[in-house]
């Protein structure tokens, strides 16, 4: 398996500037999704009720696609070793379905 | 992005074109240890709800959806500052990586205050401990603020590494870019089961 340490000199090039727009492009992203989720919860307007299943679905789905482009372009776990890759992805996967999976359970 | 070419010298930049492990693997270690305990933490919270539900969302309308997106924008681009920090770290654009961390634990500071504002309103309107749900919400909001704050010392060692012209390790600020990302990828889930799954 290749590695690299961020401080040993490398000879591949790449365009730095795009690196960073990732990042900014995410960043953007990630917070239209919030503001979405936010607009989507009933908030305090209903302060009886529980959110129907259909909307939880839809928040578990944006909080697993958020925290995915968190560990794959933040952590940068898109340029790392495959286990890395698949332990993370197990993570997300695993906590997001079992939430989900016993918020419906009745 | 201002590029700053005052400090562009020293080593060649470090692309990620290649797989390569960021940070190192301690780190990693501890983060993905950490990620999993709160992964069965988060579990036990929705099984708990799940077994008293009508209770839970009584008292789960009684947060502040807004308090809690507030401090999601504030997590979500701290996370962008201190991933731009190790760009620029890795770059050797050191000033702008210094400068993006010191924003990094600004935001960080400011989502202190936001917290404790929002414990203080709960607390003044009587949400203790003694109900179930604000106990779940006052050990998850407070472990996730100890390592918070834990992250803003592990700031402190990137700005003193960066400050260093003997030093200056970009993959320093890498394990500080992580743990920050990881405190956020936390922030999003306990954000989503205790502020809008209700």
């Amino acid at each position: 398996m290749t590695s690299l340490s961020a401080d040993e000199p490398s000879d591949t090039s790449v365009d730095r500037g795009s690196e960073s727009r990732s990042v900014i492009a995410v960043w953007a992203f990630l917070s239209v999704i919030t503001l979405v989720s936010w607009q989507l919860s009933p908030g305090s307007r209903d302060a009886t009720s529980a959110v129907g299943d259909g909307l939880v679905a839809g928040i578990v789905a944006l909080g697993a696609i958020k925290t995915t482009l968190i560990i794959r372009y933040f952590m940068e776990v898109r340029f790392a070793p495959r286990w890395l890759t698949v332990v993370t992805t197990t993570w997300v996967g695993l906590v997001w379905s079992t939430l989900l999976g016993v918020y419906l359970y009745r | 992005m201002n590029v700053d070419t005052s400090d562009v010298a020293a080593p060649p930049a470090i692309a990620p074109a290649r797989r390569r492990l960021p940070g190192d693997g301690h780190m990693w270690v501890m983060i993905i240890g950490d990620l999993f305990i709160f992964g069965v933490y988060f579990v036990t919270y929705m099984v708990f709800r799940a077994m008293s539900r009508d209770s839970f969302v009584r008292s789960q309308h009684h947060l502040n959806n807004t308090v809690g997106v507030v401090n999601t924008l504030i997590m979500l681009t701290s996370s962008m500052a201190i991933a731009l920090a190790a760009i620029a770290a890795r770059e050797r654009r050191l000033r702008s990586a210094q400068r993006l961390v010191w924003v990094t634990g600004a935001l960080g500071g400011l989502f202190v205050l936001v917290k404790v504002f929002e414990w203080h309103e709960q607390i003044r309107n009587g949400h203790t401990v003694s109900d179930q749900f604000y106990s779940f919400y006052y050990v998850f909001t407070g472990v996730h603020l100890v390592h918070l704050l834990l992250g803003l010392i592990i700031l402190g060692v990137v700005i003193r590494e960066l400050r260093n012209p003997r030093k200056q390790r970009a993959s320093i600020v890498e394990q500080g870019a992580i743990y920050w990302h990881m405190v956020d990828a936390l922030w999003i889930v306990i954000f989503a089961i205790l502020y809008l799954m209700r």
